[in-house]
């Protein structure tokens, strides 16, 4: 058995910062392979993040450290399985907290507000101050600022559906907009944002 | 032949341009599952979508990193304590080709079985074209949802491809379907050779958040986990591959907290000695 084999090209990556998220990679590799101290320090790198982002989406502290933990450990458990070549390891460990806190949100909510004009006009009125919460308490001021060159459409459709975990259909309800337009418009900016934050 | 394969063929073709615009919200997770999986079959035969949505996927990670928010000093107890007792899941096996890795679809890992068996010049190449041929049908509607595997568990998904390939392949190659305990029908194909199963689902019933189906190996060699069943598309879930199976071997499953556990936690639904 190879050990420790090469660290794969990355294609379209730009390398990021020295020890930054290529510190994360390979300290996931290390908990793939069993090292409970390699661990404790993605613990320390990685549950601020999957925390906060499953907090913003869930917004109910208690629910938010369930899932925070389970993510966590999913983490732990499929560690051998993350693949450094297919994107980083921060977008790793993003993509499964985002599923779990989706996952959680729509099936305690789905049956009651999928679908239902009514509820998503009633929500409308909530979902004016989550954006603006969410933009305002932004850690990450180059993340804010970008965040600014979008249209209000695209700003308002990524920001429903990642921060408030909603479908492209249900963000289509509440902005009262057309699904095709919703869809288009979560492309466009999400291509715009990737463009004004340097990621490739 | 190949019209028993469902797949490509038989998907309704939505217009390109409609599913091209698709990427951004998968990227942004916002795809109703059976969007999802139309779009995730789009970006196997698409590799310029496919590096669109890396480009996304690493953009909406900057979503992420912009929340950050310190946790509760409870939870990293919580979650070392939970580590102490879960298995993790085994590092894809060595062998498996590092390069140029492509999400693999379902007609894929079914076409490399083919290629096999029609290339076979063993003595048992005839008994194993028989049998494969016959697994074919069955395996190809049972795990004809291999295309709804996400991305995050591509290399998983191709380490089982390879397993699946091995189990499907062997002269022993059994194939068992029972109904489980509370709905729903379970499907194993087994062979003693491989030392492996492949098992998928179909029905199950749906679970609170929170809990998932885990699959065990219970026999002389001890209780194991063999992993957890995927979440189900239309109803079925993709196979999960257990490797190192002995004989007097019984399989399980139960249902336990999403995050899996040590050993089974609930009554099994299914128990069945192979």
């Amino acid at each position: 058995m190879a050990d420790m084999p090469g660290r794969p090209v990355r294609t379209g990556h730009p390398p990021g910062d020295p020890g930054g998220p290529d510190d994360l990679g390979a300290l996931i590799r290390l908990v793939g392979r069993g090292d409970e101290d390699a661990f404790s320090a993605v613990y320390e790198q990685a549950a601020p993040t999957v925390f906060g982002l499953v907090l913003r989406v869930l917004r109910d502290p208690a629910q938010a450290e369930e899932v925070a933990q389970e993510v966590l450990l999913e983490v732990w458990r499929t560690a051998s399985r993350f693949e450094p070549g297919l994107g980083s390891a921060q977008a790793w460990v993003a993509t499964i907290a985002h599923r779990r806190a989706v996952d959680r949100v729509r099936s305690a909510e789905a049956a009651a507000r999928r679908d239902d004009q009514s509820a998503a006009a009633a929500e409308r009125a909530g979902y004016d101050t989550v954006a603006e919460e969410v933009e305002a308490k932004l850690e990450s001021e180059r993340v804010r600022r970008c965040l600014g060159t979008l249209t209000e459409l695209q700003r308002e459709s990524i920001v429903l559906a990642y921060y408030g975990g909603y479908s492209y259909r249900e963000v289509a309800g509440l902005l009262g907009t057309a699904l095709g337009t919703v869809k288009t418009r979560m492309r466009d900016g999400l291509i715009r944002l990737r463009d004004c934050l340097g990621v490739t | 032949m190949m019209r028993f394969f469902p797949g490509r063929n038989h998907t309704p073709r939505p217009r390109r341009a409609d599913l091209h615009t698709l990427a951004g919200p998968y990227a942004l997770n916002a795809l109703p599952s059976r969007d999802r999986d139309r779009f995730e079959r789009h970006l196997a035969a698409c590799p310029a979508c496919a590096e669109e949505v890396h480009g996304l996927r690493e953009t909406t990670a900057r979503l992420a990193a912009a929340t950050a928010a310190r946790p509760p000093e409870r939870l990293k107890d919580k979650v070392f304590a939970e580590v102490a007792r879960t298995r993790q899941l085994p590092p894809v096996t060595a062998g498996q080709p590092a390069a140029g890795r492509r999400r693999p679809g379902a007609g894929r890992w079914v076409a490399a079985v083919r290629r096999r068996v029609r290339s076979g010049r063993q003595p048992w190449a005839r008994p194993v074209a028989l049998i494969a041929s016959s697994v074919f049908l069955v395996a190809a509607v049972v795990f004809g949802s291999m295309a709804l595997i996400t991305q995050h568990q591509l290399s998983q998904a191709q380490a089982r491809d390879h397993m699946l390939a091995a189990v499907l392949t062997s002269p022993d190659a059994r194939m068992m379907s029972v109904p489980v305990a509370g709905g729903g029908t379970a499907t194993i194909v087994m062979s003693h050779m491989a030392h492996a199963l492949a098992f998928s689902s179909a029905n199950l019933p749906g679970l609170p958040a929170g809990k998932a189906y885990e699959l065990w190996l219970m026999g002389p060699p001890g209780d194991r986990s063999a992993g957890m069943l995927p979440h189900a598309a239309h109803g079925m879930t993709a196979p999960v591959v257990a490797t190192g199976l002995h004989a007097g071997d019984m399989v399980e499953l139960t249902v336990e907290p999403a995050g899996g556990s040590a050993r089974p936690t609930s009554a099994p639904i299914l128990r069945m000695p192979l």
